[in-house]
């Protein structure tokens, strides 16, 4: 099934991903071999019906779950301690006047 | 012969050596190799020789348990509090997390010393080490070749006698193929028998963090003191395991029926079969039961791997923003084209590839065909898994189809590179255990692996075989000259 440069623009929109034309290019015919290799599975057994159970050794339901308690958090300035924060919170540079 | 973490700790009670002697033994080697080998990305010789101190203080008051003092290296994806854990990704430079991850937590109360964060390829996609933004490291055993991935660095690290052991993950074979390549040991635990917990996602339903050793009995050891239920990882499970999985190492393999699936020997580089099928008889002859059994969905295994793993990641991924951590573009006119060119420029291409893959099958449209359909097959997977383990104890199987790839080599499409993970992503879609054990050589020299699979939690019976093997074969794979020399 081959992809066209437009599908693969639209995807790279959804997945916040901008490319050059040279890239989109490469791209384009990389991802064609890619869907074709995942297609494999659509030749193949037909799957059934049944549910989809989690691949994790313990099954979590609902009637599992810890009660909602409030727990200590990290301190603010830990999680600010990657970025340049301001008055205690994150910042990006003002973008709409 | 090298030592193991057993013997260290024998010498380092009796005061033969200490902590801090040991680990700048360490230190001198990495200075040595490392700016070769490239297996570690960020050095802590600084907090490395403290942690030797006060495990030489452990030691003195008693009771230290066995990897107190021992020096060891962590995959740069499992976060350690204030120092760099990068993913050896762009977009997270200069990222220090601000907690531990639950296996280092652990490590660092059993008195590790860590000297440093090691290579691998970006954010653990990929099977050669070559996409991490720092550069391929090196095979030991031939420089020339690449280590094998995700956990490249913590292979060689751990071949090269730079590390006594290493922490690495798997989601597809990222522990075992390395330990393939690199002719060293490397396990993938149950899916849920260790935490997750600060370890950077990538599939989060097939992640887990293993040992890379020299040997099985070191895994056995390192798999212990990192084990057990977490109440941060949901996933995890507290299994009960007994007090320790070195006492199964003693048992010899007699009665014990061994799976070999005709599947897992499709397409193999001939001079891998033919190790594998000696390593078989071997066991054979030493009272195994071998049972010829099949497993056909394994074919559909490796899309499937691919479309779950890809979805998972693109999800996962999503948190890259350029706002809470890690780099951020330069220059930008609104918040959105900061975020896409933030995540562009950050992100090298094969994640990008992921990425894109993992949304297009969960998009409308494709979601049934591509991502629903994998789930189904997946379960078909795992109703095969179990039913072959009601009639074998264990399966054994090549732990990859070649030996390693030169490096920057450009033969390959980025298909034919994943179809190097053909004999290890089966293990992670059952969530089972699976330990990879160089079995010897091919005609260049390069290391190959052996795979013993297990059912879930029965790491025990992996590591007896595994132990076995090791112990019956004899030395398979030359020894490593050089590294620190302990």
């Amino acid at each position: 099934m081959a992809i066209s440069k437009a599908e693969i623009e639209k995807l790279a929109k959804l997945a916040k991903l901008s490319f050059s034309d040279e890239e989109l290019e490469r791209f384009t015919a990389e991802f064609d071999e890619i869907i074709a290799f995942a297609d494999t599975i659509n030749q193949s057994i037909e799957g059934g019906t049944e549910q989809i159970r989690s691949v994790g050794a313990r099954m979590v339901s609902f009637d599992d779950l810890r009660p909602d308690e409030v727990m200590p958090s990290l301190p603010n300035e830990k999680i600010l301690s990657n970025v340049e924060g301001y008055n205690g919170f994150f910042s990006v540079e003002r973008s709409k006047k | 012969m090298r030592a193991g973490i057993s013997e260290l700790a024998i010498k380092l009670r009796n005061r033969e050596i200490s902590a801090v002697e040991l680990t700048k033994a360490y230190i001198d080697a990495i200075e040595k190799l490392n700016p070769t080998l490239n297996a570690y990305v960020h050095l802590t010789f600084d907090i490395a020789l403290k942690a030797a101190e006060q495990a030489d203080q452990m030691l003195k008051e008693g009771d230290a348990p066995p990897l107190c003092g021992i020096p060891m290296a962590l995959k740069d994806n499992i976060c350690t509090d204030g120092l760099p854990t990068t993913c050896c990704s762009r977009i997270l430079t200069g990222f220090k997390p601000y907690y531990d991850a639950t296996v280092w937590e652990k490590l660092k109360k059993q008195g590790a010393v860590l000297l440093g964060k090691t290579n691998m390829d970006e954010f653990a996609m990929g099977s050669t080490s070559e996409t991490s933004c720092y550069g391929a490291p090196l095979n030991p055993r031939n420089t020339n070749y690449v280590t094998g991935g995700s956990s490249g660095g913590s292979a060689a690290a751990v071949c090269a006698n730079l590390a006594v052991y290493s922490l690495g993950s798997d989601t597809g074979g990222s522990i075992r193929q390395p330990a393939s390549f690199c002719g060293v040991v490397g396990l993938k635990p149950t899916y849920g028998a260790v935490s997750r917990y600060g370890l950077i996602a990538y599939g989060s339903s097939l992640d887990q963090i293993g040992p890379l050793t020299n040997s099985v009995k070191d895994a056995a050891i390192v798999f212990d003191a990192v084990r057990g239920g977490d109440k941060r990882d949901q996933t995890s499970v507290d299994y009960d395991y007994g007090p320790s999985l070195t006492q199964c190492l003693e048992q010899d393999v007699k009665g014990l029926r061994i799976g070999v699936a005709e599947e897992f020997f499709e397409g193999i580089n001939p001079e891998i079969k033919s190790k594998i099928e000696e390593a078989i008889a071997l066991l054979e002859k030493n009272g195994a039961k071998i049972e010829h059994i099949r497993l056909p969905a394994l074919k559909l295994a490796l899309p499937v791997y691919y479309i779950i793993a890809c979805a998972e990641a693109s999800s996962n991924l999503g948190r890259y923003d350029g706002i809470r951590y890690g780099y951020r573009t330069a220059s930008y006119t609104s918040i959105e084209e900061m975020i896409v060119k933030t995540r562009s420029e950050g992100f090298g291409d094969e994640v990008k590839r992921r990425i894109m893959l993992g949304t297009y099958v969960l998009s409308s449209g494709y979601y049934d065909a591509y991502y629903k359909k994998a789930c189904l097959i997946r379960e078909e997977i795992n109703r095969e898994f179990d039913a072959v383990f009601e009639t074998c104890d264990v399966l054994v199987a090549p732990t990859a189809p070649n030996t390693a790839f030169p490096l920057n080599y450009k033969g390959a499409s980025p298909v034919e590179i994943y179809l190097s993970d053909i004999c290890t992503v089966p293990v992670n879609i059952a969530g089972v255990p699976a330990i990879s054990v160089p079995c010897g050589v091919d005609a260049k020299g390069l290391p190959i692996g052996m795979q013993i699979i297990g059912k879930k939690f029965d790491e025990a019976t992996v590591l007896q075989v595994a132990h076995f093997y090791e112990q019956s074969a004899g030395e398979v794979i030359g020894a490593y000259e050089g590294g620190a020399g302990i």
